[in-house]
Parts: structure tokens; sequence; C-alpha cells
């Protein structure tokens, strides 16, 4: 008798922990840039995940967007994240490009830390040519890109507008008299994330934009030397960047967190907030009363110079290729793709859908939809920094006072065609 | 015949010395030591940081590429003047602060212990919180500090606006920082001159002044020499209260947030394309620690010489 009950107490100390350690609990760690729609709505979606996935939890860590690509590489390093959001990358090294840096997603790639994806079930719920141009690298796909946002729009507040009879602008002119009409009456014509830099850049790229609406052709232009940061045109964008970071964006500007900016849009202080589409939810939930409309910027004269808008491909998925979790990180990508949970995705986030199937259907997808056809890549995408290439050396509107020393548009122009010179013949 | 006795031996016993001190060495090779060769090693290759990458020694291409290749070079040598622009006023202010502050907080007021650890507190608070506190507090959009100024009819944007303006912000919050301990010191220092000669030039009808000048500044030199080395070391080094109020931002960088903007791929705005250069930013901090290096023993030399001329 006691030996039978021995074994019983020994088959059972065998089996129970095997069967708990089959029924252990895997933690995928994801890793995602503060974008307050897309953090709200990954966190939601997770909660399905794991009510689906019981052995499954999702640990979500939010980095901000200017930190991402550090935390990325050090997280990668240290082989402690599994899914993270990146970029998406529209282009390697171009044949003409030398002496430049090696962009961060190539270098990842190239070192093995970036799973290959091609063939992946879940691919099939997404456009070709947007695997292609936005998560493939020498034919292999490595990024599941989500969708696009347009940055070189303005945001603007139609109750704001009609209270002061003011019409959407076409041109610069207009511009220039809608926010002369705001100034007059209270109304600051437009704010911007200043405390962080970057989004005054953004708002300066909807004027680079009208001027050289063929970004990649900017791009080889300046390399071959056939364009010039000083040419009498481009002065003429670098005197507009100046007019919008001077007069156009209120006082004060500098302290807004790029986060805060769309709430201070949406409690009527500034009637315009020349922004990503990545805003407009947070837009929305911020006044949900609020009438929002998008306009490309017009930063020219010319009306039909001004129908462009542009925009990146923007967050991606990319995995771990070191990752022990492969298949928990394979299916939160399937999960996440699926086209109900995709679309969902897209209202939250507000993003320009990469799944044929997928539509924007919030007002701010209605008010952009014109201009769509009339998408192109940002410039940010496809310019690779040069060794040697100067600090000054980017078309940023936020070089100019009051977030930062220029105030001659002429001396900034000749200053950043000096800086591109200098670096590309340290190049040759 | 005296004795001595030993716990172990008398041969074994003149290692136990050495290994007590042995766990301080290791902690110092692998924490201090070990890592400032392998960044020296690091900075003459051309590493990203990433493991398993390929990395090729490349000699001195990274110091090349630092102090003249292109551009670039123009705006390292910029950054460099302006560190140690930054390190001269927070090393003259500081000392000036901390000694004035300890000279206060050395005479007999109510409340002087509470005064100290006001004093002291920026000291334990952290980057992080300080340059929390100090950005709302200069926050241009209603602060209070922007009301004052309206109060007066004019405005500023503080640390968000130009460089030449944001520039002095982020040295005076640098000062209030670390002025506690510049503070402490000296009042260590005070505390150590002997009432007696006070009181005797009191006697002899010397005034507050020409007793501060004559008696109790001299006497303080020891204080002085470690405060000056301490801020100068210190303030070559910043980078911390520059990375939690503004980033790398160009016009106002200096060199130790600069490496980390080189090392860690934030040297442009654009972080699609940004790219991480680690055995680059290794160079440059091999370059900071020679400056700090040829900086630190030259002050040290001066301050010995007048150290040796007034106490002997």
């Amino acid at each position: 008798m006691k030996r039978r009950w021995s074994l019983v107490l020994l088959c059972l100390l065998l089996v129970v922990p095997a069967l708990a350690f089959g029924q252990a609990k895997t933690t995928l760690e994801l890793l995602i840039h503060q974008n307050d729609p897309m953090v709200n709505y990954i966190n939601s979606m997770n909660e399905k995940f794991q009510a689906k996935y019981p052995a499954i939890t999702v640990n979500v860590s939010v980095v901000k967007a200017d930190e991402l690509a550090t935390s990325t590489q050090t997280r990668l390093t240290a082989n402690d994240v599994d899914v993270i959001d990146m970029f998406g990358f529209a282009q390697g090294i171009l044949p003409f490009m030398k002496g430049v840096d090696k962009p961060n997603w190539q270098t990842l790639i190239e070192a093995g830390y970036l799973m290959d994806l091609t063939g992946q079930p879940f691919l099939k719920f997404y456009d070709a040519s947007a695997i292609k141009d936005a998560g493939s690298f020498n034919g292999r796909v490595y990024e599941v890109n989500t969708g696009r946002y347009a940055f070189t729009g303005v945001f603007y507040n139609k109750d704001l507008f009609a209270k002061y009879a003011v019409k959407v602008p076409t041109t610069w002119s207009q511009l220039l008299a809608a926010a002369a009409t705001f100034k007059k009456n209270g109304i600051a014509p437009m704010t911007c994330g200043g405390k962080d830099g970057w989004p005054v850049l953004v708002a300066g790229y909807g004027i680079l934009l009208s001027y050289y609406p063929d970004q990649a052709a900017l791009v080889k232009g300046l390399w071959t030397g056939e364009v010039k940061w000083n040419s009498p045109k481009s002065v003429e964008m670098w005197k507009r960047m100046q007019i919008l970071a001077r007069d156009l964006i209120e006082p004060g500007a500098s302290a807004i967190a790029f986060d805060a900016a769309p709430g201070r849009f949406a409690s009527g202080a500034a009637a315009m907030l020349p922004a990503g589409s990545w805003d407009a939810p947070a837009i929305q939930a911020a006044n949900p009363n609020l009438k929002l409309g998008y306009f490309p910027m017009p930063a020219s004269d010319n009306a039909a110079d001004n129908k462009y808008l542009g925009g990146k491909y923007d967050v991606g998925w990319v995995v771990n290729a070191h990752t022990a979790k492969k298949d928990a990180a394979l299916k939160w990508l399937d999960f996440f793709s699926q086209p109900a949970n995709y679309q969902e995705y897209v209202t939250a986030t507000g993003i320009m859908p990469t799944q044929p199937t997928a539509t924007l259907n919030t007002a701010f997808g209605k008010e952009a939809k014109p201009y769509l056809a009339n998408f192109r890549l940002g410039f940010e995408l496809l310019w690779a920094n040069i060794k040697g290439q100067g600090q000054w050396m980017q078309p940023n509107a936020s070089f100019f006072k009051p977030f930062n020393q220029w105030e001659d548009p002429a001396k900034l122009a000749d200053q950043v065609q000096a800086d591109l010179e200098v670096a590309l013949k340290a190049a040759k | 015949m005296s004795s001595t006795l030993y716990a172990f031996g008398s041969r074994k016993s003149r290692l136990v010395p050495y290994l007590l001190l042995l766990p301080g060495l290791l902690l110092y090779l692998f924490v201090s030591l070990g890592p400032s060769v392998a960044t020296t090693i690091y900075s003459f290759t051309d590493a990203s940081g990433l493991l398993g990458t390929a990395v090729h020694w490349v000699g001195l291409a990274n110091y090349e590429e630092f102090l003249f290749r292109g551009a670039n070079a123009r705006d390292n040598w910029e950054i460099t003047l302006r560190t140690l622009q930054f390190a001269f006023l927070v090393t003259v202010v500081q000392t000036g602060f901390g000694l004035l502050a300890a000279s206060l907080l050395n005479q007999r007021l109510r409340g002087r212990n509470a005064f100290r650890t006001i004093f002291f507190m920026p000291v334990i608070l952290g980057a992080t919180i300080i340059g929390l506190m100090w950005t709302l507090f200069l926050y241009p959009l209603g602060g209070p500090v922007e009301k004052l100024l309206n109060l007066l009819g004019t405005r500023s944007d503080f640390m968000g606006g130009p460089p030449s303006e944001a520039f002095y912000w982020i040295v005076w919050i640098q000062i209030w920082a670390n002025m506690g301990t510049t503070m402490i010191i000296f009042l260590g220092g005070l505390q150590t001159i002997p009432n007696e000669l006070h009181e005797a030039a009191r006697i002899d009808g010397a005034g507050a002044w020409a007793t501060f000048r004559a008696i109790t500044f001299p006497l303080l030199t020891p204080s002085l020499n470690t405060n000056l080395l301490l801020n100068i070391i210190g303030s070559l080094q910043a980078w911390q209260l520059m990375l939690v109020i503004k980033g790398p931002t160009n016009g106002l960088n200096v060199l130790g947030i600069w490496i980390y903007a080189l090392a860690f791929g934030r040297q442009s705005n654009n972080p699609t394309q940004a790219a991480m250069r680690q055995g680059y930013g290794a160079a440059a901090s091999v370059l900071l620690f020679l400056l700090v290096l040829v900086v630190g023993l030259t002050a040290q030399y001066l301050i010995r010489r007048r150290e040796r001329r007034l106490l002997g």
C-alpha cells in the first residue's frame, strides 16, 4: 500500500511541474513610440489578444518618438524586446549617394537583428506596394507597415473660420490674410509643439513640398548640384519658412510639447495647427465637438503648386530575429493584421490604411481624401545624412528665431548650401 | 624585544591590506578603468554599437572626421568652445555663490540648519526633477517668471528660445543644481578656521571685508582648490540637465550631450535616417577626456602654486 502511494506521489511530482511548464505564461515585450491614439488602441487590442491567447501576456513600453531609434538599438542588443514599432523605411542608399551614414534600419537588417517576414500569411492582407515600398530590403520583407500619415497639411478650426468669415486658403497670400484676420481678433493663427523641435520641422515640410513637389528629384538634384539651397527659388522658400516660424506660429510655442499641441488647438486658442495627420484623433478626443478641417500648406501663390500632400509611411512592426518568443510575436502580428482589428486601428489612429479593405471613415479622412491622389513621399525618407554634413544641412523652419538663432533667410540659405557642399566634396 | 602579533602568520598578514583593497580595485577595474580602455579601443573602429555587426579597424579616421572633416568639424570645434565657455561660467559663478552662501550660513542665524538643508536640496533631487521643475517655472505661456516679465512689459521663450538666451538659462540651472555641494565644502573649510584669528583681527580694528580678504579667504585655499577642480571637471562633462531640458539642439550643444547624440543617432532631426555611430562617439569622448585632462591639470598646477605661495 505504501509502495503504491509512493508511486502515485512520484508520478504527480513528475507530471504536475511538466503541466505547469507547458502552460507557463509567455510575456511578449512590445516597444512603441508615444502617440496617444496608437498607444490607447494597442493597449485595448492587447486585452482582446490576451483573452484569445491566455498563455501570452503583452508588456508595452512607450518612448518618445525621437528616442525610439536609441531604445530600439539598446533593447535589441540586450535581446529583451520582441516586437518593435519602426518608422517605414522607404529606400536604402542610392548609387549616387557616397560617403553617407547607413541608416539604422539597414544596419539592423544587415546585422541580422530583424526577422525576415517574407511569406508570412498575414502579409496577404496588405497592399503589395506598401509592403514593397515601406518594409522591404533587397527583395525580403522585414516590416509590416501599418499606414501612411500626411505631414504637410494644416488642421483648421471650421467654426473659427466661419466666425471670422475666413475661407480655406489655397495660396500663400490668402494664408497670410487669414492669419492677419485671426491676429486682429485675438486668436493665434497657428500653434505647434515647438518644445520638441521636430514639429516645427514638420510644419515647414509643407512649404518645402510646394516649392519642390518631386522630393526624390530634389534629393538627387542636391547631390548633383542641379538644385541648391541658396538658389533664388530656395531663398524664397526659406523666407516663407521664417514667416511661418516667426509670425504665424504663436509666441511661446517653444514651450508646447508635441503631444500638448493638439489639445491647445482643440481648445480654440489657435485657428490652425500645421501638423501630421497623426494628430487628428488626439484633436477629436480633446474636443469631440470641434469641426475639424485639413488643407495642404499653401506656400506658393500659384494654387496649382499647393495641391500636394506629403507624408511618410509611419508605424510598422518589426520582430526581433533573436527572440525566443517567435510564435507569440507572429501570433500578435497576425492578430493585429486581421481586417476587423486593423480597421479599428485605422479609425482610432487616423492613419491612412495600407490594407485595401480598410477605409478611413473619420471626419479627418473625408477632409484628406481629395488630396490623397497627390500624395508624395517626404524628403526625410529619401535623404541620407552625409559624413561631414554640417548641423544646418536640413530644410528646417525651426532654425529661425524664436526657435533658434537665424534671422536672415539668405544667410541661412548660404550656410545650408555651404554645409552641403563641404560634405559632398569630402564624400567624393 | 617587542614582537608584533600577526593574525595569520607574518607573511600572510602582510597580504591582508591588499586583499582588503581588492574588492574596491576590482570594482574600479570593471566599472571605470575597463570601460574607459574599451571606449578608447572602440574609438579606432567603425562600430555602430550593435552586437553582431561587422566592426572594422579604421585607425584615426574617427578623430580625423571629428576634428577636420567637412562642416561637421566646424560644428565640433564650435561645440568644444561652447563647452569651455559653459565650464568657465559655471565654475566662476558656482564657486562665487557657494562661497557667499557658506559665509552667510556660517553666521549664528536662527534657522541656519534649515537654510543649509534648503540650499543643499537641489543636489539630491536629480536631473529629471530639476529639469521638470525649471521647465514649469520658466514656462513661456503663463509660467511664474513669464507673468513677472509681462508685468515689466516684456516676454521670453527662456529655454525654448534662441540658443544665445537658452544657453544662459541652462548655465543658471546647472549652477542652481550643484551649488549645494560647493557650499558644503566651503562650510567645512570655514569651520576649520580658528575663531581666535577673527577675534584678533576685530581687536586690531579690521572690518569684515579686511578680515575676509586677509584671513578667511587665504585659509580657505584648500576648500577653494577642491571646489574649483570639482566644478571644472564636472561642468566640462555635464550633459544630463541639457538632455532632460532640451535634448540635442543645434547651436546649444556641449560636448557631453553631443557625444550622446553621435553615439545614439540623435545628431539630426531625421528619425528615419538616423545612424548610430558608437565608434565615432567613442572618439569624441576620448577627445573630451583629453580636454578635461589638459584643463584639469593646468588648473591644478596653477591652484597648487597659489596654495604653496599662500600657505607654504
